[in-house]
């Protein structure tokens, strides 16, 4: 109880200081005086902006996980994902005042960098910002240190009533993100209408038409299976470690299937996250449509062209670790899948960039020739006698994934921007259709399409062989270290990506950004602040493991703790 | 090793016959770079998929692995984003400064006066240059004389003394600073497929239409830009982020391209 105490006192501390900032700033309105030493006004609310929201993410993500792993232990009776759920609750509660601590520090930042515009967009939002805000929060600090603190009294029996606890949490974690994303989203895609003045109708919109803005739900959606993602990957860095610094093969057991079970929910999350990303994207064009073209044409072309780099990696990642993880399965040699689906790992790539070519996404024509085409190896496979190895399966499928990384990464030409881009910069004629939108798209599915040929391989393996739990290649606690780090990188990139598409303006077409800073950054310039925020999250992530699970690791070695047997599936 | 060989060889192989196609297909060279790199990545990645397992490291050897990888991503990541062709900031900040230079007068307060003044001066010029626009127009707008040629300063074209050459940089300034160019092809340069070339706006539209098109795009919708999709793509936001003036200065300096030669499409009235 008095961790309880303590986290809620800093909290209303943190609250009380950031009105009182507010009050003290809204006199003295006018351009800010204050100059951040080193990093200038606009990157150092980058910075706690960023970190803010990497914690943000990963307590939201994380209890989404920890309740459906708690509730297939109690339905499996199987111990390991309670104590999963448990262990990363625990440190899900520190990181939970990390968010706090950078939550007030943001917009005590925010404050001083920017205290014209800031205190007129709280003021827009003053119903969040003064009320909803910090009652969700307040609400969730409770439910979260009651869900802990209950653990271990409301088990056997009473565990029931302990779900419905976390589902009840995940419910006011959702809240917070749906409404936290109203402003974030405001800032980008504030509601307009033909023949109104902007401000006029900013004027008169309520705040629901201001938080139900044209990008506020696909943005919610992104971020909430790209939380998911997020929190998998982070959980199974934690694993990683946690493997590492293992003494017994029982911990080693149990850590390694803890890597597995992780792995498993931030796949799920990441197939989702280019249809999310789509949308969202999507959304912001119709919205502006020269969002568009500064994306993805002009200054911020090779940010996403970084964005494809990394995404890439990320895929060959998740298969490498995939991989490993079949490697370590007795009897995997012995599972074949049919010949189909090389076959439609082959053609896939080119047959969709041709019906992406014909048929553009809303026509239904290209659904009516993709869809029986992927689905085919697992209709059909079973009517045709001729199999293949797994693991030739696998290879095919990593060779197709290089070519469709390939194919992402072709831009329209290395240029910093596409405006005025030379012709012996250019793509020829004829090979331009490489740079297309349908070419990209064309990748991305293929890439999510053998990411989940290979998943239904491991799955059969898993059914067909035996895991030797904490035999896994420990090259795989490396492909842990490197998922988390990728993914944490892109978010870092992509939130920038999505402040920056804001242009010269705090609210895009709205409110000026009259400070000299309101300009594109290099990319370089940005990856090293991307990369800086990245490793400090990280680091603060690994200390929160480490002090809160190393108590745990004493604990399980006494007998009364659940020994998971080395060979246990 | 004999693993790493095989592997790298066939890397090497597979990127050095890319860099033959490519080549042979006038690719530049930056794509063959493209496609060699993605080539070697591959024999890293076979190479790690036929890579003998590593052994359980102890405690003290696996901190030192980690922080040894964490270097290497670190530096990867840097290395790799910085190599790729940056944006100049500069190009922008001179944009964004007229942009807001207003704005920042206006909050800096104490310079309304001065606006006001320069805006009465400005209309007055834009007054006079219509006068003489339609002294020019008289029903014979498409004729070669008054068509700027390509690459050829448009102001210089429609002639005029001192006021309507004022307009005309502004007018010019707009298209530049607003990213008209980022849709619209105009004097052969900028475009990409997104809008119909403009060289000939100025025969299918008078000023005051193509100020209306600009205050409101759906008043005139472009021949051929009738799918859902293409009629909402040029943005509804001009006229709240240029004054008046600077539209009529836009419109008025687009109005004095006549370029037959180019096939502008109709613009078709809407409401
Ligand atoms: C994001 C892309 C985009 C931007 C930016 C854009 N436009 Fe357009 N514009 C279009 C498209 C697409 C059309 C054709 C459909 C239509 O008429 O709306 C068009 C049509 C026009 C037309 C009518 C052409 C015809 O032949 O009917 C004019 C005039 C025009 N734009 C002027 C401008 C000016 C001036 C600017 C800059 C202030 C501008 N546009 C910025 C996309 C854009
Ligand atoms: C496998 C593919 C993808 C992955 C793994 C991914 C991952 C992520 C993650 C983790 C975030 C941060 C979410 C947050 O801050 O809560 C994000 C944000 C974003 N993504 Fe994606 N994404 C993918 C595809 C795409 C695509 C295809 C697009 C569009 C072309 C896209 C556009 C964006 C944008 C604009 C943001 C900014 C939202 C923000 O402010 O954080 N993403 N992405």
């Amino acid at each position: 109880m008095k961790k309880l105490s303590s986290g809620l006192l800093s909290l209303v501390v943190l609250f009380s200081l950031s009105v009182a900032a507010t009050s003290v700033y809204a006199q003295e309105v006018g351009a800010s005086t204050v100059e951040f030493p080193y990093t200038g006004n606009r990157t150092a609310v980058w910075i706690v902006a960023q970190l803010h929201i990497l914690f943000a993410a990963f307590i939201l993500g994380a209890p989404i996980f920890v309740v459906i792993s708690e509730w297939l232990g109690y339905r499996k009776q199987d111990p390991r994902y309670d104590r999963l759920a448990k262990e990363v609750t625990k440190v899900t509660v520190i990181l939970f005042s990390m968010t706090a601590v950078t939550g007030g520090l943001f917009i005590f930042v925010l404050l001083a960098a920017y205290p014209q515009f800031t205190t007129s967009f709280i003021n827009q939002f003053y119903v969040v910002f003064a009320i909803l805000y910090p009652a969700l929060f307040i609400t969730e600090t409770i439910l979260m240190y009651a869900y802990l603190y209950t653990w271990d009294v409301w088990k056997g029996e009473k565990k029931g009533r302990h779900i419905v606890l976390g589902v009840l949490l995940n419910l006011v974690c959702l809240l917070i993100l749906f409404v936290i994303n109203g402003p974030t989203s405001f800032m980008n895609t504030p509601p307009k209408a033909e023949g109104v003045s902007p401000q006029d109708f900013i004027a008169a919109a309520t705040l629901w038409d201001k938080i139900a803005n044209q990008s506020w739900f696909p943005l919610s959606l992104h971020r909430i299976d790209g939380n998911v993602a997020f929190g998998g990957f982070i959980t199974g860095l934690i694993a990683a470690y946690m493997y590492m610094g293992s003494k017994t093969q029982e911990e080693r057991a149990y850590y390694d299937w803890m890597g597995f079970a992780a792995i498993w929910i931030a796949v799920g999350g990441s197939l989702l996250q280019p249809f999310t990303g789509l949308l969202l994207a999507y959304e912001m064009c119709d919205y502006d449509f020269s969002f568009c073209p500064y994306m993805m044409a002009d200054q911020l072309s090779m940010f996403f062209e970084t964005q494809g780099i990394m995404i890439g990696l990320l895929f060959l990642g998740i298969n490498y670790y995939s991989w490993l993880s079949v490697k370590r399965i007795e009897g995997a040699d012995n599972v074949r899948m049919t010949i189909l689906a090389p076959i439609v790992l082959i053609v896939l790539l080119p047959a969709t960039m041709w019906v992406m070519d014909k048929f553009w996404i809303p026509d239904p024509m290209s659904l009516a020739f993709l869809l029986p085409l992927v689905l085919s190896p697992f209709l059909f496979g079973r009517f045709i006698p001729k199999t293949v190895s797994a693991r030739t399966v696998i290879k095919i499928g990593f060779i197709i994934m290089l070519i469709s990384d390939a194919v992402w990464l072709t831009p329209a030409g290395f240029v910093a921007t596409g405006t005025d881009m030379p012709d012996e910069m250019k793509l020829p004629e004829g090979w331009d259709y490489l740079s297309s939108m349908p070419a990209k798209l064309s990748a991305i599915l293929t890439l999510v399409y053998v990411t989940v040929v290979n998943y239904v391989l491991y799955n059969r393996t898993i059914k067909q062989g035996t895991i030797l739990w904490g035999k896994i290649d420990f090259a795989a606690q490396f492909v842990l270290i490197f998922l988390a780090f990728t993914s944490t990188w892109i978010m870092g990139l992509m939130g920038a990506v999505r402040s920056l598409l804001k242009k010269y303006f705090h609210v895009y077409s709205l409110v000026s950004d009259l400070s000299a800073e309101s300009f594109t950054p290099t990319l370089s310039y940005s990856v090293w602040w991307i990369t800086a925020i990245t490793v400090v999250f990280i680091g603060i992530v690994s200390v929160a493991a480490l002090v809160a699970l190393r108590p745990s690791v004493a604990r399980v070695r006494e007998p009364e703790g659940s020994p998971v047997p080395i060979a246990a599936k | 090793m004999g693993n790493i060989f095989k592997k790298l060889g066939i890397g090497l192989v597979v990127g050095g016959a890319l860099v033959v196609v490519g080549h042979s297909q006038e690719l530049p060279v930056s794509f063959q770079v493209l496609f060699f790199i993605v080539a070697l990545i591959g024999a890293i990645v076979f190479m790690l998929l036929d890579a003998k397992p590593i052994g359980t490291m102890s405690g003290g050897k696996s901190v030192f692995a980690v922080t040894a990888f964490w270097i290497l991503l670190i530096t990867v990541c840097i290395a790799g984003a910085s190599l790729l062709p940056q944006f100049d900031p500069e190009d922008e900040k001179a944009k964004i400064g007229k942009l807001l230079d207003k704005e920042r007068k206006q909050s800096a307060q104490g310079k309304a006066e001065e606006l006001i003044a320069r805006a009465k001066a400005l209309d007055a010029q834009v007054k006079a240059l219509e006068e003489r626009l339609k002294g020019i127009g008289g029903g014979q707008a498409a004729t070669a004389t008054a068509t700027p040629p390509a690459g050829d300063k448009p102001s210089a074209a429609a002639g005029g003394g001192s006021a309507s050459g004022d307009v005309m940089k502004v007018g010019e300034e707009q298209w530049q600073l607003q990213e008209c160019y980022n849709c619209h092809k105009l004097r052969g340069e900028g475009g990409k497929k997104r809008g119909p070339e403009l060289d000939n706006i100025g025969s299918l539209l008078t000023v005051e239409e193509i100020q209306q098109k600009i205050e409101d795009p759906k008043s005139f919708m472009a021949e051929g830009y009738e799918k859902e999709w293409q009629k909402g793509i040029m943005p509804n936001k001009f006229k709240d982020l240029m004054d008046p003036k600077e539209m009529q200065a836009l419109a008025a300096w687009l109005g004095t391209f006549k370029n037959a030669s180019v096939n502008t499409p109709k613009p078709i009235k809407k409401n």
